[in-house]
C-alpha cells in the first residue's frame, strides 16, 4: 500500500476519531431519529469532504480514485458509523446518471442540491416488473402543457420498492412511452419532483417493521419534456448507467461491516452459556470462514476493478457471496438466541445488518437475497455471462390457456 | 516475490497440461527439476525464498490434474531442515529430490511413499525429528483415491536425527501445520477449479430432451452456486497465503473451508454428469476421492472450525 493511501487512511481514521457519531444505534429507536441521525450525518460528511469521494473532481467532495474510496469505507466500516441510507440513491445512482446523461444546465440545477441533502429514490420496479424490468408499464404521454411553456409527459401507473421514496424529493423515473418492437426500446427516462401533483407515496411495511422503500401512485402526473435525460426511447440506456452506478464498494464495506459484527455472535454464544459447547463453537469457525472469503472475495473485485481487470458476472459473485454468507450470519444468531429472539423487540432504524436483534436481522436479510438483483438472477449471469453457459431462449410464450 | 503469482502459475499450467494423473515418476521429476519443492526455503540455503504464496500456486496446479507424490510432505520435511538449520547436507539432498516423507496426519500416520523415502520426519510433542526409513515397520494403507500411497510407520523408539525440541518443537510443528494447510488447501482449490470446469464442458456438451443441459436453469444454478463458492474460497486462500502472521488455526481453518468446497464441487460434478459420473472410466471419482481425503489429512473441518470458533470467541 502506498504512502499516500496510508496518510489518507490516517486523515480518515483521525477525522472520525472527532465527527463520527457515538452511540447512536441507542438513539435511532424511531423513524423521526433515524431520519435526524441521517441528516446529519451526511452533513457532517460533507463538511469534511467524505460523503462523495466517488464524483468526478470538479465537484466538491469528489476526485478520489478508487482505492481511495476504498480506504474511506473500510474506515466508515471499522469507525461503526451510520451507512448513509437515505442520500445513497442521491450520491450514486442518480449523480452518477446525471453526470453521464444530464446537460450542463441539469447537472447544475441538481448536483449542489444534493450535497444540501436533496433526497432522491427510484422508481423503476414495479408491480408486474421485477426481475423482468423491462416489462414495466408506466405510461407517458406527450402532450402540450395547458399552463404554458414546452410539452410534458403525463404519467400514470405505479411504482415499487423505491428505496427511501416516502422521504424522497425527486425521483429517477423509468416510463414506457411506446408498445412498438421490444419492450426494451419502448422506455424513457424522467426526473419526477415528487411533490407534482398525482403523486402519492406509500410507505412499504417490511416483514421485520421496518419501512425503507415506498410504493409511489401516478395519477395523470406532468412532467416537463426538458426533465428527461437522454431521448425518448433511449430510458433503458439511461438505466444501466442508474444500475451499474455502484458495484463493489457497498458490498465491500457491508462485509467489512460484517466481520466487525461478529463480536456479537461472541456475545450472544458467551450470554448462552455455550462458550464449550463445540457444536456451536464449529458453526462459529465455519462463519468466521465464510465471513472472511466474503471479504476477500469483495476485495478481490475492487482490485481487479481498480486494475482494468474486471470481468462480466465478478460483481455477480461478490453479490451472491456476501447474501448467502449474511443469511448464514442471522442464521446462526437467530438459532443461537433461541426463544429470546422469538420475543418481539423494537428494531434499530438504519441500523445495520447486523444489529443483534436477531429475528428482526434474520427477516432483514432477505433483503439482500432479493432486492438489487435477486440471487437467481446473479446465478443466471455468472452461468451465461462468466462461465458462458448458453442463454435461455427469449422468446418463450405460454400459449394462451396453457398455463 | 520476485517472480509473480501470474508468472509462477504460467509456468505451473505449462508443466502440467490439463492431462489427469500423469506419471508418477514424470511428474515428481519435473517437480524437481523446477524447483517447486525449495519455493519457501530462503536464497541463502540454497532456496528460491518465495514463500507461502507460490506454494500455493504450485499445490493448486499439482491438484488441479491430480498429480501422484510426496510433494507436500516432501515440502515439510524441507521446511523442517530449514528452519532448523544446520542441516545443509540434508536439506541439499531433499531439495534435490530424493524422496523424505512426512505424515499429512498425526503420529506417523498417512506417510506418502513412504516405502520410496530415504527419511521420515516424527512431530511429537517436544521433538521434532528426522528417522532414516531403513528398520521401520511400514505398513501400506490403500486407499480410495489412488492418486495417494499412504503408509503408517511404526517407528518404536528411534530417534534420529533432533531438529527441534521443547517450545522451539512447539513453534516448528505450527509452522509445518499451518504450511500442510496451505498445500492441502491449494490441492483442494485446483482440483475443484478442474472438477468445475469438467462439469460446465459436460453440460455444454451432453444433450438431452433435444438441448444441452446448460440450457436448463436448474443446473445452471447449481454451477453458479459452485463457481461463486469457489471463488470466495480462492479469495481467501490467497488472502491468507499473503498474510505472514496467519497461524496454524487460521490456516487449519481457511483448509477446512477449501476442503468443504472440494467435496461440495466432487459431489455435485459426479451428480450433475449423471450415471457415466459413477463409473470408473470417468475421472469425476478421482475427484470426490482426494475431496475427502484431503477432507481428513492435516486435521478434518471439526477440529480447525471449533478451533477457528474458540478464537473468534476470544477475539
Amino acid at each position: 500500500m502506498s504512502d499516500a493511501l496510508d496518510s489518507l487512511r490516517q486523515e480518515v481514521r483521525d477525522w472520525l476519531a472527532v465527527h463520527a457519531p457515538k452511540d447512536w444505534r441507542a438513539r435511532s429507536t424511531s423513524e423521526a431519529a433515524f431520519l435526524e441521525l441521517q441528516r446529519s450525518w451526511f452533513t457532517t460528511l460533507v463538511k469534511g469532504g467524505y460523503a462523495v469521494p466517488h464524483w468526478p473532481e470538479n465537484w466538491p467532495g469528489g476526485g478520489r480514485s478508487l482505492a481511495e474510496q476504498k480506504v474511506i469505507y473500510e474506515e466508515l466500516a471499522r469507525a461503526d458509523t451510520p451507512r448513509l441510507l437515505l442520500s445513497f440513491m442521491s450520491t450514486y445512482h442518480a449523480a452518477s446518471t446525471l453526470f453521464e446523461w444530464g446537460s450542463e444546465e441539469q447537472q447544475q440545477r441538481y448536483i449542489p442540491r444534493i450535497l444540501e441533502g436533496e433526497i432522491w429514490c427510484q422508481g423503476f420496479s414495479e408491480p408486474g416488473a421485477g426481475s423482468d424490468l423491462a416489462a414495466l408499464r408506466t405510461r407517458a404521454e406527450r402532450r402540450p402543457s395547458f399552463s404554458g411553456g414546452g410539452d410534458v409527459y403525463v404519467v400514470n401507473g405505479q411504482k415499487l420498492w423505491s428505496t427511501m421514496g416516502q422521504f424522497a424529493d425527486q425521483c429517477l423515473l423509468l416510463v414506457r412511452t411506446s408498445s412498438e418492437g421490444v419492450k426494451q426500446a419502448g422506455l424513457t427516462y424522467l426526473l419526477l419532483d415528487l411533490k407534482s401533483p398525482g403523486v402519492t407515496a406509500r410507505p412499504i411495511h417490511q416483514i421485520h417493521g421496518d419501512e425503507e422503500f415506498a410504493e409511489i401512485f401516478l395519477d395523470n402526473v406532468e412532467i416537463p419534456v426538458a426533465n428527461r435525460l437522454g431521448e425518448e426511447g433511449q430510458g433503458w440506456a439511461v438505466a444501466q448507467s442508474t444500475l451499474s452506478s455502484e458495484r463493489g464498494l457497498t458490498l465491500l464495506e457491508l462485509s467489512a461491516r460484517m466481520r466487525g459484527a461478529l463480536w456479537r455472535i461472541g456475545d450472544l454464544i458467551r450470554a448462552n452459556g455455550r462458550s464449550e459447547d463445540a457444536g456451536v463453537l464449529r458453526d462459529f469457525g465455519r462463519l468466521a470462514s465464510k465471513v472472511d472469503a466474503t471479504c476477500a472475495v469483495a476485495d478481490q473485485f475492487l482490485a481487479n476493478r481498480i486494475a482494468g481487470e474486471e470481468r462480466v458476472g465478478d460483481a455477480s459473485i461478490v453479490k451472491l457471496a456476501y447474501s448467502r454468507t449474511l443469511r448464514e450470519f442471522t442464521s446462526l444468531g437467530l438459532r443461537i438466541s433461541g426463544l429470546d429472539a422469538q420475543y418481539h423487540a423494537p428494531i434499530t432504524f438504519g441500523g445495520g445488518m447486523e444489529t443483534g436483534n436477531w429475528m428482526a436481522d434474520f427477516m432483514n436479510s432477505y433483503a439482500w437475497t432479493i432486492a438489487g438483483g435477486s440471487d437467481e438472477v446473479q446465478r443466471n449471469i455468472i452461468a451465461e455471462r462468466l462461465l458462458g453457459m448458453p442463454r435461455e431462449p427469449k422468446n418463450w410464450v405460454v400459449k394462451e390457456g396453457a398455463a | 516475490m520476485s517472480m509473480t503469482r501470474a508468472e509462477l502459475q504460467d509456468a505451473a499450467t505449462k508443466a502440467f497440461d490439463g492431462d489427469l494423473t500423469p506419471d508418477a515418476a514424470h511428474s515428481w521429476n519435473l517437480i524437481t527439476d523446477m524447483g517447486w519443492l525449495m519455493m519457501a526455503v530462503p536464497e541463502d540455503q540454497g532456496g528460491l525464498g518465495l514463500g507461502r504464496e507460490a506454494v500455493g500456486v504450485i499445490h493448486q496446479a499439482l491438484g488441479r490434474t491430480l498429480v501422484a507424490g510426496p510433494a507436500i510432505a516432501q515440502m515439510l520435511v524441507i521446511d523442517a531442515l530449514s528452519a532448523a538449520g544446520g542441516q545443509d547436507e540434508l536439506l541439499g539432498r531433499a531439495m534435490a529430490g530424493e524422496i523424505m516423507s512426512a505424515s499429512l496426519a498425526e503420529g506417523l500416520r498417512a506417510v506418502p511413499d513412504a516405502d520410496r523415502a530415504s527419511h521420515v520426519l516424527r512431530v511429537e510433542a517436544g521433538r521434532i525429528s528426522l528417522l532414516p526409513v531403513e528398520g521401520l515397520a511400514l505398513t501400506a494403507r490403500a486407499t480410495w483415491d489412488k492418486t495417494r500411497r499412504l503408509f503408517d510407520v511404526d517407528a518404536g523408539d528411534a530417534v534420529g536425527v533432533v531438529l527441534a525440541q521443547g517450545d522451539a518443537a512447539t513453534a516448528l510443528a505450527d509452522r509445518l501445520s499451518a504450511l500442510r494447510s496451505v498445500a492441502l488447501a491449494g490441492d483442494c482449490l485446483g482440483g475443484a477449479d478442474a472438477a468445475l470446469a469438467m462439469t460446465t464442458d459436460y453440460l455444454e456438451t451432453r444433450r438431452q430432451f433435444d438441448r444441452p443441459l446448460a440450457l436448463f436453469q436448474a443446473l445452471k444454478h447449481r454451477v453458479a452456486d459452485m463457481k461463486a463458492a469457489l471463488a470466495a474460497a480462492q479469495a481467501l486462500f490467497w488472502a491468507r497465503t499473503e498474510d505472514s502472521a496467519a497461524d496454524a488455526v487460521t490456516m487449519g481453518a481457511m483448509k477446512a473451508h477449501a476442503a468443504s468446497i472440494y467435496r461440495l464441487i466432487a459431489e455435485e460434478a459426479i451428480q450433475l454428469h449423471g450415471g457415466i459420473g459413477l463409473t470408473m472410466e470417468h475421472p469425476c471419482h478421482l475427484f470426490l476421492k482426494r475431496a475427502t481425503l484431503n477432507a481428513a489429512l492435516g486435521g478434518d473441518g471439526d477440529q480447525w472450525e471449533e478451533a477457528a470458533g474458540r478464537r473468534a470467541l476470544n477475539a
